[in-house]
């Protein structure tokens, strides 16, 4: 079954299509990872999800509600994170989160829960203007993970963390399904992290979806399309490149 | 989630932004030349006004004219600003919170700003005028009563013309533009006040009260009943459309 | 050189615009009040304008210094907002040198809109006092007189917006201070030569007692001695932060 379905979803800005007739399918219960290089539309896409920005043409549907009509209902399922950390500078952590539990209407231990999960409860006390960009990502996180909404949206996550953190990170993503049955829907711009973490892929480029399926689809299709397979870096490289050279002279 | 509660969240956004300091500062300045000046209270030029009546409405002149509408552009600039320095306001869109409901807690917080800064000008009054009446041997004090119902109605007509900034603040994403329309805005009230048409420009309703008050307690001076047709009216119908036009285009950048 | 640089940063910005927008707002008061209440003007007796600046110069200067105000925190707004200031402090640049340039800029906004001001005053005087005289001196030393005494107000928020990061508090500070200085009694002589305070004198007032250069030396002082105490600042906040 399908948690989120976007039915060829549009988004331009002027003259400039930044997300062009996406038909995305992500499963309830899995980890979809949404790859591409940085200005595919990744970002865009999930702003549509939160409603940070109307589809042009098009529509989505999360959990069977629509936007905009449930636009308060969807945003009650669903917990996220979007690209550069937002956060009150003049506020700690901890303060950052209970504006975020308040408004949720969650219990306060809920808090401590989501700082522990992220590991910033050494941290709490101390202002976010004052925090490391590691620091803040962690913040970000802890404001998607905090209440464990049954769908995370998560826009490069790892940004700006460090090996020990990406992992931690990593690790964490993956192991959300099974500790409380939600969907991750995780962007991010490399593959071998994707590779790493996601159930699913889908891989997108100046806003059209390239390819969308498992792993393992995507080594047959890369196969039979004649791309090289033994490295999934190079695929993904490979893909991007080909559509670049086919997208150029179409457009 | 309610309006309160909204606004409980959306005061604790504006911890640590030592504003009431900045709300407190005008307030005691005003007082200095009051205290300073305080035997000129007794030389009223021949309007017929008691000197703790004349110190009480000259201290409150300044305030109502300036610094009221003034603390109130900064309270907006407060506002958004917390909300667009660390993007604050994308964490808050994508929870699943009602934007208009979120547009008048802010609303609210800049109200509440307001109040807290009349009950400091209250105090700030009782705490010069104790100051003068040792100084000239002269009870300066007026009824708490009477004192509390001219600034809270003082208060009370201020409210439409936050709302007002608070509409420019939303309409004017550009901060210097809102600020400057703000400030500029206050500059002409006194103008503005003595013109048949006061009662369309909310930027002159506190000065318009305090001059009221004025008039009844200095015969002559200005009228003595305020002229709550069609002010009140007008008021309303301003007050309204601003907010309105707030919470619509409330972080309209950030959704585009 | 760097004057085109911070120029360039304040693109988009709003800031020339509202400058100009400042202007011609100050300048619609001497309009206005002519044509509404011409003859309470033309019967007056005396330089016509003078008068008319006597009229209407304390709201023009107020919203002068307003508009600067609001000048000097976008300047430093830019600045801080996406931490443009942290780049500029790593880069081979002197920013005591920046914060010169943002004042030249400044004060070269602020003539042009004191020019504007004079330019409508002075058509007010030539349209309805038909015996005016149109002495292009006289206007050129008024309008240069006005800008000159603001030059410090100018200096001094610049100061305050480079202090704090956060823009409401510099506005906070400046509104405060326009406050404070508009209540504190014009006819005392030492808080008329303080910033916020000395754009009000204009040049008829400071000539009838004969004060003109008092004014212009003081303004010039508090200038530079804002300008030093910033360059000050910034050495301290350099070994303090």
């Amino acid at each position: 079954m399908n948690i989120i379905e976007t039915q060829d979803l549009t988004k331009t800005y002027g003259d400039f299509t930044a997300v062009s007739h996406l038909n995305l399918h992500i499963r309830k219960g899995s980890v979809y990872g949404f790859l591409g290089p940085n200005g595919a539309g990744k970002s865009t896409t999930m702003k549509m999800f939160l409603g940070l920005t109307h589809p042009t043409e098009g529509c989505f549907h999360i959990d069977g509600k629509t936007y905009p009509s449930d636009r308060v209902a969807i945003l009650k399922e669903v917990g996220s994170f979007i690209e550069a950390p937002a956060f009150y500078g003049n506020l700690t952590g901890e303060e950052n989160l209970e504006i975020i539990q308040k408004i949720l209407g969650l219990p306060k231990s809920s808090v401590s829960d989501a700082l522990e999960l992220v590991g910033l409860t050494q941290f709490r006390k101390r202002l976010a203007k004052k925090y490391s960009l590691g620091m803040k990502q962690r913040l970000g996180l802890a404001g998607a993970l905090i209440g464990r909404p049954p769908i995370l949206i998560l826009d490069e996550p790892t940004n700006g963390l460090d090996p020990v953190g990406i992992h931690e990170i990593r690790t964490l993503i993956k192991s959300l399904p099974q500790q409380y049955d939600c969907t991750v829907l995780v962007s991010s711009h490399l593959l071998p992290e994707v590779e790493l973490m996601a159930d699913d892929i889908g891989i997108l480029n100046h806003g059209r979806l390239l390819f969308e399926g498992t792993m393992e689809d995507l080594k047959t299709s890369a196969r039979s399309a004649g791309f090289p397979t033994d490295n999934l870096e190079d695929t993904f490289l490979a893909m991007i490149d080909e559509d670049n050279r086919r997208g150029g002279a179409g457009r | 989630m309610n309006l309160f509660s909204l606004a409980g969240v959306e005061l604790k956004k504006i911890r640590r932004s030592k504003i009431l300091l900045i709300l407190l500062i005008p307030v005691i300045i005003m007082w200095i030349p009051s205290i300073i000046n305080a035997d000129m209270n007794f030389d009223t030029r021949g309007i017929p006004i008691t000197p703790e009546n004349n110190f009480f409405i000259q201290g409150f002149m300044g305030m109502v004219w300036f610094m009221i509408p003034a603390s109130l552009v900064v309270g907006t600039v407060l506002l958004t600003q917390t909300e667009r320095s660390n993007k604050g306001i994308l964490k808050m869109l994508s929870l699943p919170v009602n934007t208009a409901k979120l547009c008048l807690a802010k609303f609210t917080v800049l109200i509440l700003l307001a109040f807290a800064q009349m009950v400091m000008t209250i105090a700030a009054y009782y705490g010069s005028a104790a100051i003068a009446s040792q100084m000239q041997d002269y009870s300066f004090f007026l009824n708490p009563l009477y004192v509390c119902r001219v600034v809270f109605s003082l208060y009370a007509g201020a409210i439409p013309m936050a709302a007002v900034f608070w509409m420019i603040a939303n309409l004017i994403q550009t901060p210097v533009f809102s600020v400057g329309i703000g400030l500029a805005s206050i500059v002409p009230s006194v103008l503005m006040i003595n013109t048949k048409i006061w009662f369309a420009y909310p930027m002159s309703y506190p000065f318009y009260l305090l001059m009221v008050e004025y008039g009844r307690s200095a015969e002559g001076v200005y009228e003595t009943q305020i002229a709550w047709l069609p002010w009140l009216p007008v008021a309303v119908l301003i007050t309204v459309i601003a907010l309105g036009i707030a919470c619509v285009r409330f972080s309209a950048t950030e959704r585009r | 050189m760097t004057v085109a640089l911070e120029t360039k940063k304040l693109k988009r910005t709003g800031y020339f615009p509202a400058f100009l927008a400042g202007g011609l707002l100050a300048s619609a008061f001497p309009l206005i009040n002519m044509l509404v209440r011409a003859e309470t003007f033309t019967t007056l007796p005396g330089d016509p304008f003078i008068i008319l600046m006597d009229a209407n110069w304390q709201m023009m200067a107020m919203l002068n210094i307003l508009v600067c105000i609001c000048g000097a925190c976008l300047m430093y707004h830019t600045e801080y907002a996406d931490n443009g200031a942290q780049k500029m402090d790593v880069l081979p640049v002197r920013t005591g040198n920046l914060f010169w340039m943002k004042f030249v800029i400044a004060a070269l906004v602020l003539a042009l809109m004191v020019a504007i001001e004079t330019a409508v005053l002075a058509g007010c005087v030539i349209h309805w006092f038909p015996s005016y005289e149109f002495d292009a001196l006289e206007l050129l030393k008024s309008a240069g007189f006005q800008w000159f005494v603001t030059l410090p107000t100018v200096m001094l928020m610049l100061v305050i917006a480079s202090a704090c990061k956060n823009m409401w508090v510099s506005l906070g500070i400046g509104v405060i201070l326009v406050f404070t200085m508009s209540i504190f009694p014009q006819d005392n002589l030492i808080l008329s030569l303080c910033p916020f305070s000395s754009p009000y004198q204009t040049l008829a007032m400071a000539a009838e007692s004969s004060r003109v250069l008092l004014f212009l030396g003081i303004c010039t002082a508090e200038t530079v001695a804002f300008g030093v105490l910033e360059l000050v600042y910034q050495k301290i906040r350099r070994c303090a932060e």
